[in-house]
């Protein structure tokens, strides 16, 4: 059977360009035209093409500021790319510390935004909206603000409605460093469910256990280079050499 | 292509509906049901204007111009929705970050959604302003089907504040000062607007102008329709809803541009 690509990455790469002068003004703009200002460029994902199929649990790997953050970024269609095209077939959902969520709202309405966002119908979050809260523990506190909650409570909603409500492709930057450790346990249990049966999940982590338990292609970047993309061990393994 | 992809992505079959609905709802709630007044402050703002104006030519300057209190309401009404979907908007895409950095949501939908939000309080003010109108107003005509083009007017409105919206908002990006610029230029645009002038006085002192200022022919037109009970001018609607499916074109392709890189640059 012929597998359905989920993104198609072709030929992107990503420079940010950050200027020394800040010209964000217009009054900046006009006393400047003939001085523009000195760019310094970085090129944060040098050109690569890759595709992800549907379905399938992809690790990301790399030293800080290899890269992996923009990739996902890019991937998940947050950042344009300069180059090149991602074509994205479903609704992305990026998690680091958190989903989008508006500190003056309350959780009750946080969680219909973020899950209307990802394409969820009203009546399909009033039938899992117990369940959301009930995984946050946050059944007390559900019509306050989220301004006023502890930044492990912020994480564990966002983590919750990411778990429940989840685009059909997710992109999960570090996600086990969310909550105390009986939040985490509970996190790896998910994981470890059936939860991430049919999705497609591309997983950042720094913890080599976490990619080998659970991902069966991983990409290893360095220097914004997509150096290998296969099998894990081989990605793990190269990884590790080059950090020795 | 843009526009193609745009009118494909609108008319698919999604939740997008149900989710301007609710960004629309929640916005308004925090705008008025915060404030210890809710609802009344919606209204309470073209009233407190209407007084002041009220005082300053009618009092004062001795206007002549006949119903000026219903006159000055719905001239506020139309700025007020102005001002708020277009001063106000101008900082949307710093705001509602939220909403676009972490998935791959249409960034025209914030805009859509934030304007429905002023629409609902517009809708208040103009059932206001025709119980006020019928009731209190001596001079009044009576209640008629032409009153129905303000429907008509009201879509101007809107793509017109669309636009200028997605213009300022994305040219944010590049230059913040933008707002100090539009707030002169909306300072501008309210004496070049016969909010409270007399209409004959507006074009003879400046003649023609109202094919000029878009806002100018949609408040004549409102008067026309809900006070005159007359048919709207036609040649200024088509005027006005040419810049104003200009400006709209012109604000989705900067948002295109700009707008893309919003996330980064933010």
């Amino acid at each position: 059977m012929e597998k359905k690509i989920a993104i198609r990455a072709r030929n992107i790469s990503k420079t940010f360009h950050i200027s020394e002068d800040s010209h964000n003004t217009v009054k900046h703009r006009l006393f400047n035209l003939f001085n523009p200002p000195r760019d310094k460029c970085v090129e944060a994902v040098k050109m690569m093409d890759f595709e992800i199929n549907q379905g399938e649990c992809v690790g990301l790997i790399g030293a800080n500021g290899s890269g992996k953050s923009t990739l996902i970024r890019l991937l998940a269609g947050v950042y344009p790319t300069d180059t090149g095209s991602v074509d994205i077939n479903g609704t992305t959902l990026l998690m680091n510390l958190g989903v989008g969520m508006s500190h003056e709202l309350t959780a009750r309405e946080n969680i219909y935004v973020s899950a209307s966002v990802l394409g969820m119908k009203i009546k399909d979050v009033d039938a899992i909206f117990d369940k959301i809260v009930g995984f946050a523990e946050l059944e007390e506190f559900i019509d306050t603000k989220i301004k006023y909650f502890s930044s492990g409570m912020v994480a564990r909603l966002g983590f919750s409605i990411a778990v429940n409500a989840g685009a059909s492709i997710m992109f999960l930057d570090e996600i086990f460093a969310v909550g105390d450790m009986k939040f985490q346990e509970k996190a790896i249990k998910v994981f470890e469910s059936s939860w991430i049966e049919g999705k497609t999940v591309i997983l950042v982590s720094h913890s080599i256990d976490v990619i080998k338990r659970y991902c069966s292609r991983t990409a290893y970047m360095k220097h914004g280079v997509l150096v290998y993309l296969g099998v894990t061990e081989k990605a793990v393994d190269m990884y590790l050499k080059d950090n020795q | 292509m843009i526009i193609g992809n745009i009118l494909k992505d609108w008319t698919s079959r999604s939740n997008k509906y149900e989710r301007l609905w609710l960004l629309a709802k929640i916005e308004f709630k925090l705008r008025y049901y915060e404030n210890k007044l809710g609802l009344f402050w919606a209204l309470l703002k073209p009233i407190m204007d209407m007084c002041i104006y009220y005082v300053a030519f009618k009092i004062i300057l001795k206007s002549d111009v006949p119903a000026f209190a219903s006159y000055l309401f719905i001239g506020l009404v139309v700025w007020n929705f102005f001002v708020e979907s277009t001063t106000g908007t101008i900082q949307l895409l710093h705001v509602k970050k939220y909403l676009y950095e972490y998935s791959n949501m249409n960034k025209l939908e914030i805009y859509i959604s934030t304007l429905f939000s002023n629409s609902i309080g517009f809708l208040f003010n103009i059932i206001m302003f025709f119980l006020f109108y019928h009731l209190f107003e001596p001079q009044s005509s009576p209640i008629s089907l032409y009153n129905c083009w303000i429907v008509v007017l009201f879509i101007n409105l809107f793509i017109l504040s669309l636009g200028i919206s997605l213009i300022l908002s994305n040219v944010y990006i590049i230059a913040k000062d933008i707002n100090q610029v539009w707030m002169v230029v909306t300072a501008f645009l309210f004496f070049l607007s016969p909010i409270f002038y007399k209409l004959t006085t507006f074009k003879k002192a400046l003649p023609s102008f109202e094919y000029g200022n878009p806002l100018a022919g949609i408040i004549i037109n409102a008067r026309k329709v809900m006070m005159e009970t007359t048919a709207p001018d036609f040649r200024l609607l088509a005027f006005d809803f040419g810049y104003s499916i200009l400006l709209l074109v012109t604000g989705l392709l900067l948002l295109n541009k700009l707008g893309a890189k919003a996330a980064e640059k933010l």
